[in-house]
């Protein structure tokens, strides 16, 4: 049986990948990561070795781009305000989202089909059809250019897939250990707390880690909803940095070096978690 | 459940914060998007009704064609640049073998980035002057083939969808590594039982197998390439002379850029029902075909 466990794939492709496979593979892998390669290298070279010679490794290595990015681009508080907002967002997300998954997955009330559909169609609207109407609507109520113009419509648009994720995760912890709580004394609250919030782990991860990307990399909502230089989150202040300096090459480089470094490091330490994530996140049809 | 405590305080208080969030907005946004739509306003001062007359103008609007013809060269290119070579990767690389696992992780590495930043390295790549694509084809001996990628009208729609493909490729490929190793091995057995050659296998037994995922990453590919507005925002900004505008980029420009904030709100409908046609219309035919 153990033999079989790879058959699916091993009947396709013959016994192991070609050698002409293999560097096919290795091609394709490299049209992937070139690009980033490209990016890490010009960070560290000066405009006039860009020009001549683009394509190679650095004459000398300068690490003054960065650190001129750093300054110029004001990317400290560009990191500070990108920390504050998609940790903040996250958090909300996973607590309101972990609270209505759990209500959804055990209980019934009267309208909650019509919740759940609401939801579920949430998963299929498209962000950018609500950017005009969010825009007026939160300038109407003031909430335009501060944390909670992003914050807000971040959770927002990410509860759908979190309560999604919980509600299917939770549809398999046991009843029985509620059962048994009750009778030691707890209310809802106490159980929700002290059993399923602990017992929601692996997926409490899932979520955190699909709602981290969307946050950290948001460049829509953050172009429509924030104007001052103060709360520029990273993939804003980088587009305008593109556009402010925009014929100094290496030192573009060296501030998109610095924002990609944080997801990068991120993806290495938990791709298992973010590749299961990705599924996890997408059958949802 | 038993009902030895209170439970409807607790329904109440746990789903009413993410339900009130989610509705005031994204749902309501949506209606008063459809509103605003018929009136005329510049952001300032009084707007007026002019009941479904940006939907007229829209529909007369050269520019809004474009923009729907760019978002569909963007699905197309999605369907066919996208699924396809992911569903191969996958079947090529769906074994946990040390090899298998380092080229899954490269090839999913763009998908973590920022879109600004993808959009700013292939703005680069293009780059008339000291882009990797001409310098690359001024190597072997195809000078003339080299141009501005990203301002030549005639090229730069199918220019802009390559680093859109790129770094979309690696999430479905995992989908579909998750929904191959999904076929339990009894079935695979019993088609090399039956004699069952790889490429009619592939056909007849294994896509048919995993066809709801295949729908699944249709849905995600059409859905996903009108909601397309980053990447351009970044390289084009829709230009130049709105050859590379999206609906998105269109109703940003729209609102944003020439104030006008009701017929923006109009496209922003304009979007969402377009959305619902095509998802619906890819729904009923793949649903037919899977029976």
């Amino acid at each position: 049986m153990k033999t079989n466990v790879d058959s699916p794939s091993k009947k396709l492709v013959g016994k192991g990948l070609s050698v002409l496979g293999k560097l096919i593979l290795l091609g394709y892998a490299v049209f992937t990561l070139y690009p980033l390669y490209w990016l890490f290298i010009s960070a560290f070279k000066t405009n006039e070795d860009f020009f001549q010679r683009p394509y190679a490794l650095p004459h000398e290595w300068m690490k003054e781009n960065i650190i001129r990015a750093w300054d110029l681009g004001n990317m400290g508080r560009a990191m500070y305000n990108s920390t504050l907002v998609t940790l903040s967002s996250v958090i909300l997300t996973l607590i309101l989202g972990l609270l209505a998954g759990y209500v959804l997955s055990r209980f019934n009330f009267r309208f909650k089909k019509v919740v759940v559909t609401l939801f579920l169609a949430g998963l299929l609207i498209p962000i950018h059809s609500t950017l005009v109407p969010l825009f007026l609507m939160m300038k109407e109520i003031g909430l335009l250019d501060t944390y909670g113009a992003l914050i807000l419509p971040y959770t927002a648009f990410e509860l759908p897939i979190a309560i999604f994720l919980a509600m299917g995760y939770m549809a398999s912890i046991p009843r029985e250990i509620e059962e048994a709580a009750m009778i030691d004394g707890n209310g809802w609250w106490g159980i929700f707390g002290r059993i399923i919030f602990p017992l929601c782990t692996p997926i409490i991860a899932t979520i955190s880690i699909l709602a981290f990307l969307r946050f950290w990399n948001d460049f829509s909502f953050a172009l429509v909803f924030i104007n001052s230089q103060a709360l520029k989150t990273l993939p804003l202040s980088l587009a305008l940095f593109s556009d402010g300096f925009g014929t100094d090459y290496s030192l573009t480089m060296g501030a998109m070096a610095i924002a990609v470094i944080p997801t990068i490091l991120v993806y290495l330490i938990l791709q298992d978690q973010i590749m299961k994530g990705m599924v996890a996140g997408s059958i949802k049809g | 459940m038993p009902t030895a405590i209170k439970s409807k305080g607790f329904i109440a208080l746990a789903l009413l914060p993410a339900l009130l969030l989610f509705v005031v907005f994204v749902i309501i946004p949506i209606f008063w998007s459809a509103y605003y739509g018929m009136f005329e306003w510049k952001g300032i001062g009084a707007a007026k009704f002019i009941g479904f007359g940006n939907y007229v103008e829209i529909v007369q609007d050269e520019i809004f064609w474009r923009a729907l013809k760019n978002n569909m060269i963007l699905v197309v290119s999605a369907i066919i640049g996208q699924i396809p070579v992911a569903l191969i990767l996958a079947l090529l690389l769906i074994k946990n073998s040390f090899f298998s696992r380092f080229i899954r992780s490269a090839v999913f590495m763009p998908m973590v980035l920022s879109t600004v930043v993808v959009g700013l390295i292939w703005g680069y790549i293009y780059h008339p002057q000291f882009g990797l694509v001409n310098t690359i084809l001024e190597a072997v001996g195809l000078g003339s083939w080299t141009r501005a990628w990203l301002s030549d009208i005639n090229v730069n729609m199918f220019a802009i969808t390559i680093p859109i493909n790129w770094s979309n490729i690696g999430p479905y490929m995992i989908i579909f590594i998750a929904a191959l190793q999904n076929i339990s091995p009894e079935i695979d057995d019993a088609a090399n039982i039956d004699g069952a050659q790889r490429g009619k296998k592939l056909f007849y037994v294994t896509l048919p197998m995993i066809w709801s995922t295949v729908v699944v990453t249709l849905v995600l590919c059409i859905s996903g390439s009108l909601k397309a507005f980053d990447h351009v925002m970044v390289m084009t900004h829709g230009g130049p002379a709105q050859s590379t505008e999206l609906l998105a980029t269109y109703m940003y420009n729209n609102t944003f850029r020439v104030y006008r904030y009701g017929y923006g709100s109009a496209v922003s409908t304009i979007i969402m029902i377009i959305s619902a046609l095509l998802i619906g219309i890819n729904y009923i035919l793949t649903r037919r075909k899977a029976e």
